[in-house]
């Protein structure tokens, strides 16, 4: 008896003390969130200037008193922004808490020194962040690089490019079109990219509103990389051996295959593309230059850009379309399925600033990926990366009034980002940017008419082994 | 031990003499030279090593490449590499076609003034006008006028016929003489100040008597008022080539290097390769050869045209 | 009394009153007034469209009379933090104008008069820094700040601009006062003067032509700058350069904001060349025959 009696008071004043260390130790919710309050931390923030970034800045004051956390935001475009981070993160400088993790340059070349936030989000005393909330394809592509344990940043935002097109251009002659076609020709997955040349074609022939069908944007730049990639992934080709390359990413890639029997055809494709059917400024084109032409009215009637720029096109002080944009997936390829070139981008810590600072930018990592913050996004024009944001029966409302512009195409966007239509991005290595520019230096050329499709993607693939590293090795496993 | 106080106050009047020798002039230029030396010899220096070295700045990450000293690997691929060829064949085209505008139109421009009796000094300044725009701007602008749906000029053009169906901008052939263009137009007024300036100090003398011996104004243009610009004309054209070659603001505006490296000029590939692809050291390497070239230019413009200031 | 042909074109050279002369005045008018028309009209472009709101910007044929709309200037002074990029401007070219004025001239004096051993190769150095490509300074410029934590800040740009500013101001200074002839400073020398009040009382007001015009240069250039302050300042310290080209947003070219910073950025050196207008044509070439 003794000895049970023993026992039984051992175990309850465990449980007791364990009861009060947990109730002493454990935070509310709320502490999670005010821990920092009263230190005084001022955390500067990097980011490109997207409509995400707008609508977090509005916010910034409810975070401040939330949290009692300052936070400094430079907004920047993306040549700049990669290059101050560059210099940033090269140099051990901890000078930026948060930065905006350019997915091509930032976590191939730096993923080791940004934060690993499987701890924080692991951590009881900080708040927490359920992950598989968001698109896995942003996730994976944004979010990690090569090592599948170490979660380097949070999903920020998901630019994608997406076909917009004149609704009232098509309902007007879709008759006529299919009297002469055969098909209706309402954008969409179910049609094929061939299909989308000849809608271009016959827009340009017959159509008045407008001066041309198809416009693109093939300036030599990244906008001809991003443009160009919709019709390559479209023709089944892939970009390097590694399979891994495009979705975990890689530090060695293999050998590129561009040189492929369908990356040429995908080539060729698109040269008679740009060359003859599409707007002639094509060329000269970004993504900017072509969101203007497309909310002018009278340049062109279909245009693939990101999908963000719903909210310029709605805008009637910047735009003279309002009302008549319809957004699409992208035509289907040969493998059946539609591809939409995704470019979102993860918020990241940089390593180099102390803990509190680390620990006090996470929470706003988290507080940007809480569904009001997230919500806030529509209203700015874009659309949020957290699967229940589209959920919320709030935003369900906005979705069928089409309230915001963001709203319009959520449902198209939903849709793009699903793991079976947004299967690749690009390579994700270290030496990226400079096969980027060798890529699409190469394409310029062939669309200006220097070299033909062949010589060009085969210029490409000897450029970008020789970058890769890939010329070297076989000629070491030679010897 | 008198003597040795002696022998060391001569030491020490020795010295003192041979400070106050030290010009004060000397001192004058000491702080301009210690701030350059400063801000310019370690850039220099560490822009000279890192063309030695493949360094990808990148922080760790770097399986296949590490920091190493690769010799003149960098070198011999600028020196090998077509492309290169290319970026300075395109960037001689620009400096060529522009700074041969800029001098003709500049003295064309400055002789018309030199003309004028009435509000000649507003006109002048007027005229300076393109010169205070910052580059940034002018690319804006040239983006903004230049443009194929709505800009002004574009218009104009087509009005005329011209460029109905080119994307001044998207071919190849006009990106460039666009971009000379935009050129022209801000750094001319700088080369009419200059020479006008020069002008106004001729002396009178050999164009009265050139003048009473019949010579007509072609003949006095030709003959006396150009060789004798000569001195100005070199101010002007060292001036603009220094700046020529290092300012690429506008074309990262407008054509980013143009529709297939038509407006690709050393300094964008520079910065492509230093900011975009992160070879710093092939960057250090087309930075160096960028320095060398302009200093042989500023070399010969000068041997050039002492030469022939002789006549 | 009869004017021998001699003396009558003696007349034509200096009077000009032949028919030939006359068509050839109303040409060369014209020709000029081409110019001016070329060099302005882009200014005049600018201006008329900050008046217009961004749609109508685009419409062609272009509307040459129409209402003014004072939304684009509006839209400007609302924006956040559009007076620091002013403030920033102004702060950064004063200083690096002051530095190369006060050290430039001392260093100009001192290669154009002293007895320094290698003198010439000095002032060669020294040019030939100016020559350096800004793209291959942003680099090291940008390691060498950061190890004193000077990146962010203003002092990093104006260091920076110093580089080219400094050069150039040592050249033209050392031209303008390799032209002043030597007798009166040697006056003064034998006067009893040392060589700096020489320097401060005597050369330097001779020299104030080319002092203003590379003053107002120097001010220019770094007022003007986007490559270094794009990399050297962030957020509260960007300069107006860098504001105009964050209009180049992803979301399209906010054309009419353009225009009006276009318009801030160009009229505080324009009116500064307007103001030294007298010095600007002599003072640049003071030092030409060098």
């Amino acid at each position: 008896m003794k000895l049970r009696k023993k026992i039984l008071l051992l175990t309850v004043t465990v449980l007791c003390i364990s009861f009060l260390a947990g109730a002493i130790y454990a935070m509310t919710e709320e502490e999670k969130w005010t821990q920092f309050e009263g230190k005084g931390i001022t955390l500067n923030f990097l980011t490109e200037d997207t409509p995400a970034a707008g609508a977090i800045l509005d916010l910034l004051p409810v975070f401040a008193k939330k949290t009692g956390i300052k936070v400094n935001v430079t907004r920047t475009n993306v040549g700049d922004l990669v290059t101050k981070l560059m210099l940033e993160l090269g140099s051990g400088s901890s000078e930026i808490d948060i930065i905006y993790a350019a997915r091509w340059q930032i976590p191939p070349a730096y993923s080791s020194v940004l934060v690993d936030v499987t701890r924080f989000n692991n951590d009881p005393t900080l708040p927490h962040i359920p992950m598989d909330d968001f698109f896995k394809p942003h996730l994976i592509s944004t979010s990690y690089f090569v090592d599948k344990r170490r979660q380097i940043g949070v999903p920020h935002d998901a630019s994608t490019l997406i076909w917009f097109y004149r609704k009232d251009i098509f309902d007007k002659y879709k008759k006529a079109f299919m009297a002469e076609k055969g098909y209706d020709w309402t954008p969409g997955p179910n049609l094929n990219w061939e299909q989308y040349k000849e809608i271009a074609q016959w827009i340009n022939d017959n159509v008045s509103e407008v001066k041309y069908g198809a416009g693109h944007m093939a300036k030599q730049w990244n906008s001809l990389y991003c443009d160009f990639s919709n019709v390559f992934w479209a023709w089944g080709a892939r970009g390097f051996e590694n399979p891994n390359t495009e979705s975990w990413g890689v530090i060695f890639p293999g050998r590129c295959l561009w040189d492929s029997p369908e990356a040429i055809e995908a080539a060729k494709f698109y040269k008679d593309l740009i060359n003859n059917v599409a707007h002639p400024s094509c060329p000269s084109w970004d993504w900017s230059d072509l969101a203007e032409a497309f909310a002018k009215g009278d340049e062109i009637a279909m245009s693939f850009n990101w999908h963000d720029f719903v909210v310029t096109f709605e805008d009637p002080a910047r735009s003279k379309v309002p009302g008549k944009v319809g957004v699409a997936l992208a035509p289907k390829g040969k493998d059946g399925k539609s591809h939409n070139y995704y470019s979102g981008a993860a918020l990241a810590i940089n390593s180099y600033v102390p803990e509190d600072h680390q620990r006090a930018a996470w929470l706003f990592l988290v507080w940007q990926a809480s569904i009001p913050v997230q919500k806030a996004i529509f209203k700015k024009g874009s659309t949020p990366v957290r699967k229940s944001a589209y959920q919320d029966p709030e935003v369900r409302q906005w979705i069928a009034e089409k309230r915001y512009p963001g709203a319009g195409i959520a449902d198209v966007m939903y849709e793009a980002w699903k793991p079976e239509n947004l299967e690749y991005v690009e390579a994700k290595m270290p030496m990226f940017v400079e096969t980027l520019i060798i890529q699409y230096t190469e394409l310029a050329y062939m669309l200006q008419g220097l070299k033909t499709p062949e010589q060009a993607m085969k210029d490409i693939v000897d450029q970008v082994n020789q970058a890769t590293g890939w010329t070297d090795l076989q000629e070491k496993l030679k010897q | 031990m008198p003597i040795l106080k002696n022998q060391q106050r001569e030491e020490c009047v020795g010295k003192y003499k041979r400070m106050k020798k030290i010009p004060t002039e000397f001192w004058m230029v000491l702080p301009a030279l210690i701030v350059l030396v400063v801000i310019t010899v370690f850039p220099f220096i560490y822009t000279v090593q890192l063309s030695f070295k493949h360094y990808p700045y990148i922080q760790v990450q770097s399986h296949i490449r590490r920091v190493e000293w690769v010799g003149l690997d960098n070198w011999i691929r600028m020196l090998t590499d077509p492309k290169v060829g290319r970026y300075w064949i395109v960037t001689l085209k620009y400096v060529l076609g522009a700074l041969s505008c800029e001098i003709a139109l500049g003295i064309a421009a400055a002789l018309l003034l030199n003309r004028i009796r009435i509000f000649q000094d507003l006109l002048t300044t007027l005229s300076l006008s393109p010169m205070f725009f910052a580059p940034v701007l002018v690319g804006l602008l040239g983006r903004y006028m230049l443009h194929d749906s709505y800009g002004v000029y574009s218009y104009f053009a087509h009005q005329l016929g011209l460029f109905e169906n080119i994307s001044i901008f998207g071919d190849g052939r006009t990106a460039l003489l666009a971009l000379i263009a935009l050129d022209i137009w801000e750094w001319t007024p700088l080369v009419t100040i200059i020479v006008l300036a020069g002008l106004k100090s001729l002396p009178r003398e050999p164009f009265e008597a050139v003048s009473i011996d019949g010579a007509n104004a072609w003949q006095r243009l030709w003959y006396l008022t150009l060789p004798m610009l000569k001195p100005v004309l070199l101010v002007a054209l060292i001036i603009r080539t220094m700046d020529i070659l290092r300012y690429f603001v506008k074309f990262l505006i407008t054509t980013r290097g143009g529709p297939a490296d038509a407006t690709k000029i050393v300094a964008i590939a520079v910065y492509d390769q230093a900011f975009q692809a992160w070879r710093m050291g092939y960057a250090a390497t087309l930075t160096l050869s960028m320095l060398i070239v302009t200093i042989v230019l500023g070399i010969v413009f000068v041997r050039f045209f002492a030469g022939m200031g002789q006549e | 009394m009869k004017i021998s042909r001699l003396q009558r074109k003696e007349q034509k050279a200096f009077h000009g009153y032949s028919l030939t002369d006359f068509l050839a005045k109303v040409g060369l008018t014209i020709i000029l007034g081409v110019f001016l028309f070329w060099w302005l009209f882009p200014v005049y472009w600018m201006i008329s469209s900050a008046f217009k709101v961004d749609v109508s910007m685009f419409t062609l044929p272009p509307t040459w009379i129409f209402k003014p709309d004072l939304s684009n200037f509006r839209n400007l002074f609302a924006t956040k933090g559009f007076s620091s990029y002013v403030v920033n401007s102004v702060i950064v070219a004063l200083s690096s104008t002051t530095i190369a004025v006060i050290l430039g001239s001392l260093a100009g004096y001192g290669l154009a008069r002293g007895k320094i051993r290698g003198k010439n190769h000095i002032a060669f150095w020294m040019i030939s820094t100016r020559m350096a490509p800004i793209v291959g300074m942003m680099l090291p410029l940008y390691i060498l700040f950061g190890r004193f934590r000077l990146v962010g800040t203003l002092r990093a740009l104006i260091l920076a601009y110093t580089t080219f500013n400094l050069p150039f101001a040592v050249w033209l200074m050392r031209g303008f006062f390799l032209e002043i002839p030597r007798d009166v400073e040697e006056a003064a020398l034998v006067d009893g003067c040392t060589k700096l009040q020489t320097f401060f009382h005597i050369a330097l007001p001779l020299a104030k032509p080319g002092l203003v015009a590379m003053a107002a240069l120097c001010f220019m250039f770094a007022w003007n700058d986007y490559a270094f302050a794009v990399i050297f300042t962030s957020g509260k310290t960007q300069t107006l350069p860098v504001a105009c080209q964050r209009l180049m947003t992803e979301y399209g070219i906010v054309w009419g904001q353009v225009m009006t910073t276009g318009i801030i950025l160009v009229a505080p050196v324009l009116f500064l060349g307007i103001v030294i207008r007298k010095y600007l044509v002599r003072g640049l070439t003071m030092g030409a025959i060098r």
